[in-house]
């Protein structure tokens, strides 16, 4: 095998240490920062569960939480400057544009994306920030249920921003506000004015750009005849505030139409109505704020509404949907009822109905005119709807409905193909129709079978109501039935997926702190972990009602959960939760995935977490150039390993991580190693059987393959090349490995302090064609998820974290991962199908298991 | 004493923290009443005795420590929970001298003001066998 170590010339990089500082001050500022990064992930995490709904919390929670993580994150930049002074300033400003935000969210003004569009297959959650609640939810549903919505982009509250401001609009709209809080105008006279302001102002060439193109993707998409659609999207426009139809939208709309029509629509946002409402409500001027959605105009066969719940029988347990030939305006306007059908929402049976003459239809002209025609006489008295496409619709709705986790008014058209889209979706008003008998939740012991009682700890609150689903054994996660409560051992990652289409989650182990709680928490699925022996109680129970709230579930529809439920005001809409929800979203997610992407810089650090992760992985760096550049000769600081495996590894003791003894001689056995993480990587690396596949020979196209690769930043540095490192201290272990032609990294903390461990595992390369490598990267994927890491692969890149398990169990999981670097070094070669991959899955499982087998789901079910 | 009779107070500036325990307390079956002024609800407890008394400490106008004293003083055995910021755990310490029943650092978990309202219940009902 050729040695790259002596392919590249050996340079020496510029090191950030300055000369005279001993190491023993630089290893300390290492471990603050350790300290550091293991605080505020902690934070995150703890700030993340308060989102469960278990919590009392207010806003000065909030307020301390903000302050402290940000001096942490302050503190662990400053650190990492004392490790290389000046090499990462842009981090300052990085922090500095967070923090901003952060003060501006605290402050209750908008922080969305600074873009003009947004199109909507781009939109995630989190977006309402930027387009506004309506557009947002419409583009979920097709994002996470794939559900049919029109195509379209919505242009931003950032653009209408933009359009104000480049018009000189803001101080104008301003003054005239101000006069009309002085009574000085009427609501008229400052809403006319206003609205005239902004339609006679014309849309800056930026913006025209941005719509004009967003246009032109759209147009391939829906093809140049289709009209258009152009509506509101406002600022508050949810549930809480009851904004419903007091906008504009403008319907039938061709390309040239679309600027005035934008006009149109965001002038609206100064509907006298409007002004009037806000003032009562107590908005402030800088909540003001629309975005719309352009979307393609569907021309409906059938269109209507469909409320998931009977808002005047809540209890008849029925929903209603309501529909007409053509377009569904004609609803609306009153000139026809319309078709009525009641539908049982267990059943999914027609349990009532009421079918309407359809004299006339609306239907829309190719100028963008509408115009209502006649109904062919065959179909004025035939329902509008046919049963198969009821029971299509009923299906849909109560996925809508288990998505939102509350009943919906959704508006749905069907088109001339027969696919049924969905226009809009929101939640239906319905608390105050619920009587207080049907809320009597005391003593349902007595009419309830208890099957669990006050077990485990609660992930997020709620009722749940479903069938059960054990998800270990035979059944894989694919076969997921939509509204189940899955019933699972462990609360892994792996389950995330299922959030969106379940009812509920029980688990007999997981952590409250954990992801698969931050994902029920962001989607508001009642989730309980640590349930004693749920599988075996539960596994036979059929239909369950999980009350998440008091950890119990009983047997059966306890339906007088599910109204209590309906009749409370929704908790997570409180200002409270929705702004630890936004400030989270500044700080929470993590986007530095790929440490070789060019990305990996200060400058695109967009969240604390982004930050923290940077210092870290650069932090390592530096260690790892003090070992190279050593200028402090009187003290040494490595050793080589000396052990039974073919892995030459040199470790730096940065405290407490190796007997002194073998220090002073330069070489390390395994029992000299007292790093507790390492100890649990080395028995994995040891582990007999992970090195037994011999390293294949490479054949000369795989060969040829690695040799044009290019070598990116994690292994650019040649001094980095062929040689494999380990930072030791008592608690912690980096290792960064380079075999054959893998790289491999490795960071983990395990102490007795459960909320402190972790594991941070990364792996890429490989010699053969990047179909093999990506085959391996499956590999690894999939076990690791299987053993409840946290994974994201791209391409052969693969990422694995694991946090919060006690150190017995994060052991295991290093035992675990020393396998899987020992066993995969060269399997890409080998991974020549697919079948292959599962294969090897079962024999490292099988590697696991034999040694200290304990896991009772041992079905791979990847 | 039933428990459907418990009445309890709570008085805390943050709506909030009234808005989420008045639900949670009623679904066990207490009878709740709340308040984010600390005039309104001293005016309240001289009308009325409560069984139990929930209050923050830190709060515009009267403070909690001047409020659970008044309480105290005119219902001897109202028993008092304080609920505060986690910054004024040490002063909540010291009214324990004024008699209170327990108290519980800002953020908490719905279940742990559950389980010491179900406690100074149990207290009452003691005081009250002994009677």
């Amino acid at each position: 095998m050729v040695n790259l170590k002596h392919i590249f010339k050996k340079i020496l990089g510029k090191g950030g240490t300055d000369e005279g500082r001993p190491f023993s001050y630089l290893f300390q500022v290492f471990q603050q920062i350790l300290t550091l990064n293991n605080k505020i992930l902690d934070k995150i995490a703890e700030a993340n569960e308060k989102l469960g709904g278990e919590y009392v919390f207010d806003i000065r929670f909030i307020e301390q939480f903000v302050e402290s993580i940000s001096k942490d994150v302050q503190q662990l930049i400053f650190s990492m400057n004392e490790m290389v002074p000046g090499r990462y300033e842009g981090l300052f400003e990085a922090y500095k544009a967070i923090e901003l935000d952060i003060q501006a969210i605290m402050a209750g003004q908008y922080i969305g994306a600074k873009t003009h569009v947004l199109h909507f297959d781009d939109v995630e959650k989190g977006d309402e920030d930027s387009i506004g609640p309506k557009n947002a939810s419409l583009c979920l549903l097709k994002k996470e249920l794939s559900l049919n919505i029109p195509e379209g982009f919505a242009i931003t509250f950032y653009a209408y921003k933009d359009f104000l401001s480049q018009n000189g609009l803001e101080e104008k709209i301003h003054e005239i506000m101000n006069e009309w809080e002085k009574g000085r105008y009427s609501t008229k006279e400052a809403s006319r004015m206003i609205q005239s302001e902004i339609l006679s102002s014309p849309i800056p060439s930026n913006l025209k750009h941005s719509i004009s193109d967003a246009l032109a993707i759209l147009r391939k998409k829906i093809g140049k005849h289709s009209l258009l659609a152009v509506r509101s999207s406002a600022w508050g426009e949810d549930s809480e505030h009851s904004f419903a139809g007091l906008y504009d939208s403008v319907v039938g709309v061709n390309d040239n139409g679309i600027y005035d029509a934008y006009k149109k629509v965001i002038a609206s946002t100064f509907h006298s109505k409007v002004m009037e409402y806000r003032r009562q409500i107590g908005f402030k001027e800088d909540e003001i704020l629309m975005a719309v959605g352009c979307e393609q105009l569907i021309e409906p066969e059938v269109s209507g509404i469909i409320y998931t719940l009977n808002p005047n029988e809540p209890s008849c347990e029925n929903m209603i949907i309501n529909s007409t030939w053509g377009l569904g305006g004609i609803l609306v306007s009153g000139k026809t009822t319309g078709d009525m059908f009641f539908i049982n929402r267990e059943s999914r049976e027609i349990v009532g109905l009421e079918i309407a003459w359809k004299e006339k239809k609306k239907v829309i002209k190719r100028d963008g005119s509408f115009e209502y025609v006649e109904v062919e006489d065959n179909r004025k008295e035939i329902p509008s709807l046919s049963k198969e496409q009821i029971k299509r619709l009923a299906k849909t709705a109560v996925t809508i409905e288990r998505f939102f986790k509350k009943p919906q008014d959704i508006e749905f058209a069907i088109d001339k193909s027969g696919e049924i889209i969905i226009l809009q979706s929101r939640p239906l008003k319905i608390r105050e129709k619920i009587k207080t008998s049907q809320l009597d939740i005391t003593h349902l012991d007595k009419r309830y079978q208890i099957l669990i009682k006050n077990s485990g700890h609660t992930a997020q609150e709620g009722v749940g109501i479903g069938p059960v689903y054990i998800c270990a054994g035979d059944h894989v996660l694919d076969d997921f039935p939509t509204g189940a409560i899955a019933v699972a051992k462990y609360a892994s990652p792996r389950l995330a997926r299922i959030v969106p289409r379940a009812s509920g989650i029980i688990t007999e182990i997981g952590s409250v702190a954990g992801h698969l709680a931050t994902i029920c928490r962001e989607y508001g699925l009642p989730a309980v972990f640590n349930v004693k022996n749920a599988i075996e109680i539960l596994e036979d129970q059929g239909q369950i009602t999980l009350d998440a709230t008091e950890k119990t579930v009983y047997k059966g529809k306890v339906k007088e959960l599910f109204y209590y439920t309906l009749s409370q005001e929704p908790i997570e809409e409180s200002y409270e939760y929705r702004l630890l929800r936004r400030i989270l979203r500044k700080i929470e997610p993590l986007n530095l995935v790929d440490p070789n992407s060019p990305k990996f810089r200060p400058e695109t650090c967009k969240t604390f977490h982004d930050i923290t992760r940077f210092v870290h992985e650069k932090a390592v760096e530096a260690i790892i150039d003090l070992h190279y550049e050593g200028i402090d000769h009187s003290q040494s600081i490595s050793a080589r390993m000396k052990w039974d495996i073919p892995l030459d590894l040199v470790v730096i003791d940065i405290g407490g991580g190796l007997d002194e003894e073998s220090l002073k001689v330069g070489v390390a056995r395994p029992e000299d190693v007292l790093s507790i993480p390492m100890q649990g990587l080395m028995q994995g690396l040891r582990c007999p059987g992970a090195w037994d596949n011999d390293p294949m020979s490479v054949d000369v196209s795989s060969f040829m393959s690695s040799l044009t690769r290019t070598f990116s930043a994690e292994h650019a540095d040649p001094k980095m090349v062929g040689q494999n490192l380990a930072v030791l201290s008592k608690h912690y272990v980096n290792l960064s490995l380079r075999l054959g032609y893998h790289f491999t990294m490795v960071d983990s903390y395990v102490s007795q302090n459960v909320i402190e461990n972790y594991i941070y595992f990364r792996f890429f390369g490989g010699v053969t064609d990047l179909k093999r490598r990506s085959r391996r990267a499956k590999l690894i994927s999939d076990i690791l998820s299987f053993y409840d890491f946290r994974v994201e692969t791209r391409g052969d890149l693969v990422v694995a974290r694991l946090k919060r398990f006690g150190q017995e169990d994060t052991l295991r999981r290093l035992y675990l991962v020393g396998i899987l670097i020992g066993f995969t070094r060269q399997l890409d070669v080998l991974m020549v199908s697919d079948e292959h991959v599962s294969q090897f899955a079962k024999k490292i499982i099988e590697l696991m298991e034999g040694e200290n087998g304990q896991r009772e789901d041992k079905n791979f079910d990847s | 004493m039933d428990k459907e009779k418990i009445k309890i107070l709570i008085l805390d500036d943050e709506p909030i923290v009234t808005k989420r325990l008045k639900p949670a307390l009623e679904k066990k079956g207490y009878e709740v009443e709340t308040f984010t002024q600390s005039s309104s609800a001293l005016k309240r407890i001289q009308e009325e005795r409560f069984d139990i008394v929930i209050t923050d400490l830190k709060m515009e106008g009267l403070s909690g420590m001047e409020f659970l004293e008044k309480v105290k003083e005119k219902w001897p055995q109202t028993e008092v929970i304080v609920i505060t910021g986690f910054a004024t755990m040490e002063t909540a310490k010291e009214s324990f001298k004024k008699g209170v029943f327990d108290f519980l650092a800002k953020p908490f978990k719905l279940g742990e003001i559950i389980d010491i309202v179900a406690k100074a219940v149990d207290h009452l009902k003691g005081k009250e066998a002994s009677k």
